[in-house]
């Protein structure tokens, strides 16, 4: 212990309060623990304060300028302008608003709030070095550990991030103007999303993507409708290329790509963002003085109840693997606190939903066709395009469909790829199905509101069955 | 596409069966289902049915034939261009038992989803959790089996209100208990044996040759003649039954009660209703599991050894803290040497090191030949729990092996018969077993020979207990000893003698050196 230290004793420490860790701390302190939150930066983690939260508000931002301004078939004429400070500071009212709940929540609920960056000190101890000079540290002694330190953007080799000509997805989300240009490197869901964004904003977006598709990591008909409307957009996409460099050209970037083959192509824009994923953040725990050794790519591996291959030091979120999402690690993180609390919880998820925010929106869960047929069923689908749905076309997005997989000799419902207008609140009722163990007859036959999106959803079980009204069975 | 079937586990814990008959040939075009062979295990013929629908391309194995369990035993031609359904296309002899089986299930009850998967509400999984039950194992009674919050409470009923299942350690001291539970039941069929008399309509009868015979002559259909012996599980009649039968089994009747004549009646022949109750309330206070397979193998050997061989046992304690002590330093070494070191390689030199001065206990009776057999190997038997029940891998020639040897070779047999790898060889051909009951707990029990040989070693906990050193009293570790021995080849005498021998040797260690 360092001289000076001030020792204090918690029964639950969580180390990060992002949407993992400080859900675990309210639900230990709701469920009678000692809990003791430690944060280096901003409640709310990456989710509310440079991932989910902002990207949201400026796609709404984004999709108000754009549709007004795309509305003549509608009889509506307008040029908006967009003030980017303008639009800015709305999304930081928001982000304020929303981190601002997360800290009134922690307090209300009893949880301990601790400011600084937590280092394992040995096993049962955590040193937490306050920020900024002279603040000192403090030891805090735990009974049990949370360790919810979420992820953090991976960099390309000879593309660090500095703000101004290399961007993360946070610098991103914070410029104060529209670049009139823009290379994006990688066409994942994070480098889609910001693509659509900036795109309808104005910019000249060209996508970089080593693979051979948009959003390479669903199937290929999903990332098909999303690369379709993106390209009306104005995104122009060169697939098969990585980044290998770049170098400032007048005021902005020359970015250089290489194929597999050993070609070259370079891209000149004002900016170039970097989105190819993110990386656990597990390097600065001092993992090792508690025996702590994480998978090559960082994570941590974890049991059914969330617990570390060390005794009562726990891991949620995206230090616990893949996928990493937001209410994944939220749902984690209450199981933890009821395992702490020897509640009977365990991480028995059956699936886990997925959103991407793109135009259209993609939602997914569960299993795939093939998924399905790899885990030993013999899946049925059903879907139903969206051209069909009245809702759909009113709303002027006719792109997409809802797909559904399910198990046919039983009828259970297995999972769901839907894209297309508010895919990602559509999924939820299919994840409903999957987590009650739901049949196709069961949401087939539940009567759905006319006319609504979640008609969609309902026809493409009908269609699994043969018998969808309002699309051609199968 | 060709598709290799290979001979499923029809029955538990079969491990090899013979191939009665064919029922196709070779070029024959077969139906999904459709039955292909027949199988009889030592337990019973069943047929075998074709995973596919297709043309027979060749058979592999011969009529008569004893096959293992996994080997190929027949391939067809499909028309199916892919391998879906590989549950069936195991081509290697080594196929593990959840493939095989699947590949039965997969026939009898084609809409089984994936054995990981259970269709159950997030609250029915808390439930089951709160209970402590795998929620696997609960059978659901919603649409397309769906497990609801009542089947899982029901589930957790059922199994408070059955015997609970025997923890695998506990299969040694349960095998010994079904074993009581069979001379029950044979209690109460004696005593009832005349509600039974009537006629039979069975299938199948076991009689010899000149009962057979006997029956033709009295005119009498042999599979209508009402019995409770059974050989093998199947109904067996003797000569003076089918006599009885002939001269009208009415006779028999108990004094006083309504003769049964004519139509048999509804309790099968061999069988005993020993339920009163109406059958809705019988089927909720009870469960009834098949008496099959390794538990029925278990019961048949116990049954035999305890009715063959008069069984006495002799009871003792071993002060055993310089073992332990022994053991404590050995460990690490053995550790290093990659041997995990338990204390039953030490007994199991102990015991051959004993077996050598009393030969008797290494012996087998041959009633036949009317001979002792005493044997001059050492084949030493391991009495190992498995979730199937008890098995007994033995480990060969242990007076020729090292320390590490055994302890390597135990572990090993012992991790075989767990997960259901162990051969057959591996489990025979034994001189002499021991069982370590006090992995469980307990200090005495009354353990039953491994027929046929002729003495069983039982071995309690290892506790500290207060013991009188010099005078004074001191902790010492103590390890309780059990030996049961077959009175007809051994006498008391012999087998405290042996006993004692044991005991030295566990008792100082170092003596083993000398061996």
């Amino acid at each position: 212990m360092v001289v000076g230290d001030i020792s204090t004793g918690t029964e639950v420490l969580v180390i990060g309060a992002g949407p993992g860790g400080y859900v675990a701390a309210i639900r230990a302190a709701q469920l009678g623990l000692d809990t003791t939150l430690v944060e280096r930066d901003a409640y709310g983690g990456v989710c509310l304060n440079r991932g989910c939260i902002p990207s949201k508000a400026l796609i709404t931002g984004a999709d108000t300028a754009h549709e007004a301004a795309a509305a003549e078939e509608m009889g509506i004429h307008a040029d908006p302008a967009v003030d980017m400070a303008g639009l800015q500071s709305w999304k930081d009212g928001v982000v304020d608003q929303l981190t601002g709940g997360v800290e009134k929540l922690c307090k209300a609920n009893g949880v301990n709030l601790v400011e600084g960056t937590a280092e394992f000190a040995s096993e049962g101890t955590v040193r937490v070095a306050h920020g900024g000079e002279g603040q000192g540290s403090e030891t805090l002694e735990y009974e049990h550990a949370i360790i919810a330190t979420g992820s953090r953007p991976i960099e390309v080799p000879g593309f660090a991030f500095d703000g101004e000509h290399v961007l993360s997805s946070k610098h991103a989300l914070d410029l104060d103007s529209v670049p009139e240009s823009l290379v994006v490197v990688g066409a994942g869901y994070i480098g889609m999303e910001l693509s659509t964004t900036y795109a309808k904003l104005g910019s000249d977006v060209t996508v970089v993507e080593m693979l051979h598709a948009a959003l390479p990591a669903y199937e290929e008909d999903v990332g098909r409708v999303v690369r379709k409307r993106a390209e009306e957009l104005g995104v122009e996409f060169n697939f098969g290329e990585g980044a290998s460099e770049w170098e400032p050209q007048g005021d902005g970037v020359r970015v250089t790509t290489e194929t597999e083959g050993g070609e070259t192509a370079t891209y000149d824009a004002d900016t170039v963002l970097v989105a190819v994923g993110r990386q656990p953040v597990t390097d600065t725990l001092g993992l090792e003085n508690v025996g702590l050794d994480p998978t090559e790519r960082g994570f941590l591996d974890t049991d059914d109840y969330g617990e570390t291959n060390v005794d009562g030091i726990y891991a949620v979120g995206d230090v616990a693997g893949e996928p990493m999402l937001a209410h994944k690690a939220s749902a984690e993180g209450e199981v933890v606190a009821e395992v702490i609390a020897e509640e009977p919880a365990a991480m028995d998820f059956q699936s886990i939903p997925n959103a991407v925010f793109t135009d259209p929106e993609v939602g997914t869960v569960g299993m795939t066709e093939a998924e399905a047929e790899e885990a030993g069923f013999d899946p049925t689908v059903g879907q139903m395009p969206m051209h069909a749905s009245g809702r759909a076309l009113t709303l002027r997005e006719s792109e997409g469909f809802v797909r559904v997989v399910a198990d046919a000799d039983t009828g259970f419902l297995l999972g769901a790829q839907i894209v297309g207008p508010e895919a990602s609140e559509l999924i939820a009722e299919v994840g409903l199905a999957i987590e009650m163990g739901a049949t196709l007859e069961d949401v087939g036959s539940t009567v759905h509101t006319h006319p609504t999106l979640s008609e969609a959803v309902m026809e493409a079980v009908k269609n699994a069955e043969d018998a969808a009204i309002h699309t051609l069975n199968r | 596409m060709v598709r290799e079937f290979t001979l499923p586990d029809v029955g538990e814990g079969l491990t090899e069966a013979e191939i009665v008959s064919w029922l196709v040939d070779s070029g024959d075009a077969v139906s999904e289902d459709q039955p292909v062979a027949e199988v009889e295990t030592d337990k019973a013929v069943v047929e075998v049915p074709s995973p596919v629908d297709g043309t027979v391309r060749e058979i592999h194995a011969a009529e008569g034939e004893v096959v293992p369990v996994g080997d190929v035993i027949i391939g067809f031609d499909t028309d199916e261009d892919d391998d879906a359904g590989a549950a069936t296309t195991d081509t290697t002899g080594g196929a593990d038992d959840e493939t095989v089986e699947s590949a039965v299930s997969a026939v009898a009850e084609t809409d089984d989803a994936p054995a990981e998967h259970v269709f159950a509400s997030p609250s029915a999984r808390r439930l089951a959790r709160e209970l402590d039950i795998d929620i696997l194992t609960v059978e659901g009674s919603g649409p397309g089996g769906r497990v609801t919050d009542r089947d899982v409470r029901s589930h957790a009923e059922g199994d408070a209100s059955t015997e609970p299942e025997p923890k695998p350690e506990s299969a040694v001291q349960s095998a010994t208990t079904a074993v009581g539970d069979e001379v029950d039941e044979l209690e109460l069929g004696g005593g009832a044996s005349t509600v039974t008399e009537g006629e039979a309509d069975r299938d199948r009868t076991l009689a010899a040759p000149a009962t057979r015979r006997l029956a033709e002559e009295e005119g009498v259909d042999i599979d209508a003649v009402s019995t409770e012996q059974t050989r093998d599980g199947e109904a067996f009649v003797a000569p003076e039954q089918v006599r009885e039968h002939a001269a009208g089994g009415v006779e028999q009747t108990a004094p006083g009660a309504e003769a049964e004549t004519g139509e048999a009646g509804e309790t099968p022949a061999g069988g005993v209703d020993l339920d009163p109750l109406p059958d809705a309330e019988v089927q909720r206070r009870e469960t009834r599991e098949p008496y099959t397979g390794v538990r029925q193998t278990i019961g048949e050997a116990m049954e035999e050894s305890k009715y063959t061989a008069p069984h006495v046992t002799h009871h003792d304690e071993a002060d055993v803290t310089r073992l332990v002590e022994t053991r404590g330093r050995l460990k690490p070494e053995a550790a290093e040497r990659g041997a995990s070191l338990s204390y039953m390689p030490f007994v199991v030199k102990a015991v051959v090191a004993a077996l050598k001065q009393y030969p008797i206990l290494n012996s087998q009776l041959d009633e036949v030949a009317g001979e002792i057999r005493k044997k001059h190997y050492y084949n030493v038997g391991i009495a190992t729990a498995t979730d199937a029940g008890l098995m007994v891998p033995v480990v060969k020639d242990a007076d020729r092996k090292g320390m590490l040897d055994i302890a390597d070779e135990m572990n090993d047999l012992v991790e075989k018969a767990r997960d259901r790898s162990i051969a057959p060889e591996e489990m025979q051909g034994g001189t002499f077993s021991i069982t370590n009951f006090g992995a469980v707990g307990g200090e005495h029990a009354t353990p039953i020979i491994n027929y046929p040989e002729t003495a069983i070693l039982g071995l309690g906990e290892i506790k500290e207990k207060p013991r009188v050193v010099d005078g004074e009293v001191v902790p010492r570790h103590v390890l309780t000893l059990s030996l049961s021995i077959d009175h007809r080849v051994i006498d008391g005498a012999e087998a405290g003698q042996f006993t004692n021998t044991v005991k030295r040797y566990l008792e100082e260690p170092e003596l083993l050196l000398l061996e």
